[in-house]
């Protein structure tokens, strides 16, 4: 069963909304972990890799990867791109995007609504990166997983 | 102005839910032939499906009711969910059926089939009337569904919006403005 994460301890999230989920895993006792794995979805002619792919979330027990996206619409495109090249590269890691809309209805179901004009009014920026999540951020464990990750790996 | 007015659409008529119940009754009577299970049902959501389910199976079964915080605006930082109703009987060795009226994201559940498990029952199944796979996050089988709902924010038939809406016969979509216009986007 999940042990809720002190203030010490808490990750430092990119967005108010990933703090916000973090708060929902933690009161269902669903363990996470933010940002735990990197995967690789672009290598260039040399064979290093050029492009990544980082979810938010992992959840052990139900073994899913959740990526929020509640930003704007280019970065939302961007965003479903990278999902595609994730499932063709990774078709057996489960992952789950979760877009404004479906935030917004989290929101609505646990009486959040003062939270979510906070979060669509622009303000909910921690102000550790500007998570369009090109990459690896730092403090993400940034240490691929198996399978055609370690395609990553240049030719010898 | 009623209650009726908040309603943009009628998802799922009041025939429809007698009749899909009755059905649900029928083969939980069947699979439980010879057997008497206890319900468990979370409040308050489920009382109108729990009310109209047991009338419709024709099994010796019994009935016992839980109900557990919801997260909220006025959750802790530190908070987790406390369980406000407990069990009033034993379910060890016994077959459980946990009903529920929907489904989305699967925390709760998640959280109460744990709870249960710890308990020692026979068996553990799950009967919803409402399944919304849209917004699954924890997996979670389910043995009885009644149907699969959009991604829509519905009330009626015992689910609410603040408190209020569960007294409507049918499951209906509630109008955006009554919450402030902030439906999710389609």
């Amino acid at each position: 069963m999940a042990e809720p994460l002190t203030d010490a301890t808490r990750p430092r999230f990119a967005h108010a909304s990933e703090a916000e989920l973090a708060r929902i895993l933690d009161f269902y006792q669903v363990t996470w972990r933010y940002e735990p794995d990197v995967f690789p979805i672009g290598w260039n002619t040399r064979g290093a890799v050029t492009e990544c792919f980082a979810p938010d979330f992992y959840l052990p027990e139900v073994d899913l990867y959740v990526e929020l996206t509640t930003l704007k619409q280019s970065l939302v495109r961007k965003k479903n791109r990278k999902l595609r090249c994730m499932r063709l590269l990774y078709p057996e890691v489960r992952i789950k995007l979760l877009y404004a809309r479906d935030f917004k209805a989290l929101m609505l179901k646990y009486g959040r609504l003062d939270f979510m004009d906070q979060v669509f009014s622009g303000n909910s920026h921690n102000g550790a990166q500007n998570g369009s999540q090109d990459g690896p951020r730092p403090g993400s464990q940034d240490t691929p997983r198996n399978g055609p990750a370690r395609l990553a790996e240049p030719a010898a | 102005m009623t209650l009726h007015d908040d309603v943009s659409e009628i998802l799922l008529t009041e025939e429809e839910i007698r009749a899909r119940v009755a059905e649900l009754g029928k083969e939980l009577g069947a699979d439980y032939a010879g057997r008497s299970p206890v319900l468990v049902s979370v409040l308050k959501g489920s009382i109108v499906f729990l009310a109209d389910l047991v009338r419709a199976t024709e099994i010796p079964l019994s009935v016992d009711l839980m109900e557990l915080s919801s997260y909220g605006a006025n959750t802790e930082s530190s908070g987790q969910v406390r369980i406000l109703k407990d069990l009033s009987g034993s379910i060890k060795d016994r077959d459980v059926i946990v009903v529920e009226d929907i489904i989305d994201t699967g925390l709760t559940l998640n959280y109460l089939l744990r709870y249960l498990h710890d308990r020692g029952p026979a068996s553990v199944r799950i009967c919803c009337l409402l399944d919304k796979p849209a917004r699954r996050l924890a997996e979670i089988d389910i043995d009885y569904r009644g149907f699969t709902i959009p991604d829509r924010f519905v009330v009626g038939y015992g689910l609410d919006y603040d408190e209020r809406y569960r007294n409507l016969p049918y499951i209906g979509v509630l109008r955006p403005s009554v919450y402030g216009g902030a439906e999710p986007e389609s």
